[in-house]
């Protein structure tokens, strides 16, 4: 297999606007829009969200034992997150604890729903870019280029254990995209002797193939000084901003349950709150140019599309979830942190 | 051979049909071996651009997820059909209206008061708004209009094939794709124009659970009581939309141990999806033994029960029903963004 493709043909363009319309290897619909100076520099660049389909509006009305039905189809890549969120409101709504095995039922759900959704997210969105290279040809930067690239076998294996995944959710949710067990206080089915065996066996199977991720990664991206010159470089691929990510009580990541821990720039805590008391730290800001909300801090407040410390701009991702925790809580994720 | 071009598209969707797509996991190599997918946003690098260019009907097939819900997914949609030989109305979004179809409960000035003014996380004392164009010092940037109603695909242009679902399972999409490798590699002939690839059963005779003639006292929501998983849950008071539901799916919401909500659209036979599912529920429901109807003091008794009659008859079909939407009131408001 040969390295990423790390620079460009050289082109030259007269147009001082460049469209990119759709953005693609991504959920959801996207456009950026590119300005450039009098010598061909960028002098700004919007990224637009032309899309709104008014779940706020639309969910006011139906019943709130549906909500978690209807709010999985804000994203089809993740809609177990969304699932799973409106199921813990609904418990907060009904004033119901769900019972331990229905809490481990969750967590189980919820973590073949991410083994799933970042096996896709690693191999089908993002790899053409690190295994195949940014500058690759267009029409070879997708799943079908990346399983040329890696041939066959490994390809097999990348759908064997996100097919995995799938079959977990699948189980327990009745359908892996768009479940439909979360109820109230508790899970609407339980999971069999024999179908905790075959998890198990899928289980282990799908570490290590999280191993022989992590491999592919290092060889590719992070023993590639070429690369790392391109993705380490201050000047492109850096902003300071705030963070935001769920800690439980040790600080340790947790994808389920928790608290919500922010940090700023220099990453010292300025707020942790519990789901419920959001509103008193988020807050919704408007653009003209965009179906999107632009969110913030709002103890530090809104100051424009600016990164640093004064700006209420914050990052809620698995990056910034890395940055506000002490760690994980399972030994070989700690290990990679 | 020469290959065929795919495209795989989404409207007002939620990026679940495409991951249904990923879901058919190693038969997306067979896939590759008789196809070019030309044009898929969530994992091909294509532009709109490029689809411009390609001449009128040179895309062999395009899938077309997701409802039309605003100005660009009515043009993209239009510009595939110009560009595609095959165009498959692929999942209940396109076919039916989807969750986003709920949208028809309200509308665009209602949706748009909501979501930029009014929640709790709002911060837009200006009553700033998406608008179609903004005059930046950069230069003018563009967003899709936002329609008031949610159309179906067909309601925008003319469809070859239906494949509904949320998403299509697997199996409908391998049996689709089954049919076109077939066409492609020994010249057998395709479906007659307006087929739908799903059942033409009923989803009740797909459905393993046990079916006595049982009448039913009064509705329960699926948590409020311990639902017998071997049972029909229309029989334990439970609303399922099974008896009004095209079969195709697997009865994947009862092997989850929840009713169906009716995603695969209404039967062949089924002119309005939510209107049987009335008189169905009425069948079941006990009347005193000298009376052979419901009374009218009987279908208070009953409705009174359903919380929200839209949202549960209508989840997924409203833009394609009798109804279609709420009325609008009178006095229409004048098209702006
Ligand atoms: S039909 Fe369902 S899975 Fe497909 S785009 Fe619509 S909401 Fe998503
Ligand atoms: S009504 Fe629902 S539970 Fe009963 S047989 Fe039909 S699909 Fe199955
Ligand atoms: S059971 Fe009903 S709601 Fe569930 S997948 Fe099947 S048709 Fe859709």
């Amino acid at each position: 297999m040969s390295g990423p493709i790390l620079s460009d043909e050289k082109t030259t363009s007269t147009s001082k606007r460049i469209t990119i319309d759709p953005i693609t290897r991504l959920e959801g619909h996207g456009k950026i829009e590119i300005f450039l100076d009098d010598s061909g520099n960028v002098a700004n660049a919007y990224w637009q969200v032309p899309e709104l389909r008014g779940f706020e509006a639309f969910c006011i009305g139906r019943s709130v034992e549906d909500l978690n039905k209807i709010t999985s189809r804000l994203c089809g890549v993740c809609p177990g997150a969304h699932h799973l969120c409106s199921t813990k409101a609904l418990d907060g709504v009904f004033n119901a604890t769900p019972p331990p095995t229905a809490i481990k039922l969750r967590e189980l759900f919820y973590a073949a729903h991410y083994v799933h959704s970042h096996i896709a997210h690693f191999y089908a969105l993002a790899a053409a870019d690190f295994v195949l290279g940014p500058c690759a040809p267009a029409a070879t930067r997708n799943i079908l280029g990346v399983v040329g690239a890696v041939g066959v076998p490994v390809g097999a294996e990348v759908i064997k254990h996100r097919s995995y995944a799938q079959k977990v959710q699948e189980v327990i949710g009745g359908k892996a995209t768009h479940p439909v067990c979360g109820l109230p206080g508790g899970m609407a089915r339980v999971i069999t002797e024999d179908e905790r065996k075959k998890f198990e066996a899928m289980s282990k199977s799908c570490v290590e193939f999280a191993k022989f991720t992590q491999d592919i990664f290092a060889n590719v991206v992070l023993k590639n000084k070429d690369y790392l010159d391109i993705i380490l470089n201050k000047d492109i691929y850096y902003q300071e901003t705030y963070n935001l990510g769920t800690v439980d009580k040790n600080d340790k990541i947790n994808f389920y349950d928790g608290t919500q821990k922010m940090i700023d720039p220099d990453g010292n805590e300025v707020a942790r709150y519990k789901d419920k008391e959001y509103t008193k730290y988020i807050a919704e800001h408007v653009l003209p140019w965009s179906y999107e909300k632009f969110c913030y801090f709002k103890p530090v407040g809104w100051k424009g599309l600016v990164a640093g410390k004064d700006s209420g701009i914050y990052r809620a991702t698995p990056l910034s979830r890395l940055n506000v925790s002490k760690g994980f809580t399972t030994p070989l994720a700690q290990a990679e942190y | 051979m020469s290959k065929i071009k795919l495209a795989h598209y989404w409207g007002a969707g939620c990026g679940g049909c495409d991951v249904a797509l990923l879901d058919i996991d190693e038969k997306i190599l067979g896939v590759a071996e008789i196809a070019d997918i030309v044009f898929w946003p969530i994992a091909v690098d294509g532009k709109v651009k490029d689809v411009e260019a390609m001449p009128d009907k040179s895309i062999t097939c395009t899938l077309f997820n997701g409802a039309v819900r605003n100005s660009e997914n009515e043009h993209m949609a239009k510009l595939l059909r110009q560009k595609s030989a095959i165009v498959v109305s692929f999942g209940s979004c396109a076919c039916y209206g989807g969750i986003p179809g709920l949208g028809n409960l309200t509308n665009r000035k209602e949706i748009l008061e909501l979501v930029y003014t009014k929640l709790p996380t709002s911060d837009n004392v200006e009553r700033v708004f998406p608008q179609a164009e903004t005059h930046t010092k950069d230069g003018d940037l563009e967003l899709p209009v936002l329609y008031d109603t949610v159309m179906t695909l067909d309601q925008v242009i003319d469809v070859d094939y239906y494949m509904p679902g949320c998403p299509p399972t697997t199996n409908l999409i391998n049996e689709f794709l089954g049919i076109v490798t077939a066409h492609v590699k020994e010249g057998a002939p395709l479906p007659p124009k307006g087929a739908m690839i799903a059942s033409q059963k009923t989803l009740c005779d797909e459905c393993k659970r046990k079916k006595a003639v049982k009448k039913i006292d009064r509705i329960y929501m699926p948590h409020e009581i311990a639902i017998d998983p071997d049972k029909c849950m229309l029989e334990q008071g439970i609303i399922c939309l099974g008896s009004s539901t095209r079969a195709g799916c697997g009865a994947k919401c009862l092997e989850g141990n929840q009713p169906c909500r009716g995603c695969m659209g209404p039967t062949a036979e089924v002119l309005d999806q939510g209107g049987s599912m009335l008189s169905a529920l009425a069948s079941v429901y006990r009347v005193e033994d000298n009376e052979a109807l419901l009374s009218e003091d009987n279908i208070a008794t009953l409705m009174a029960q359903v919380k929200d009659p839209m949202g549960t008859f209508y989840c997924y079909t409203l833009p394609k029903s009798i109804i279609k939407r709420k009325v609008k009131e009178k006095k229409q408001v004048k098209k702006e963004v």
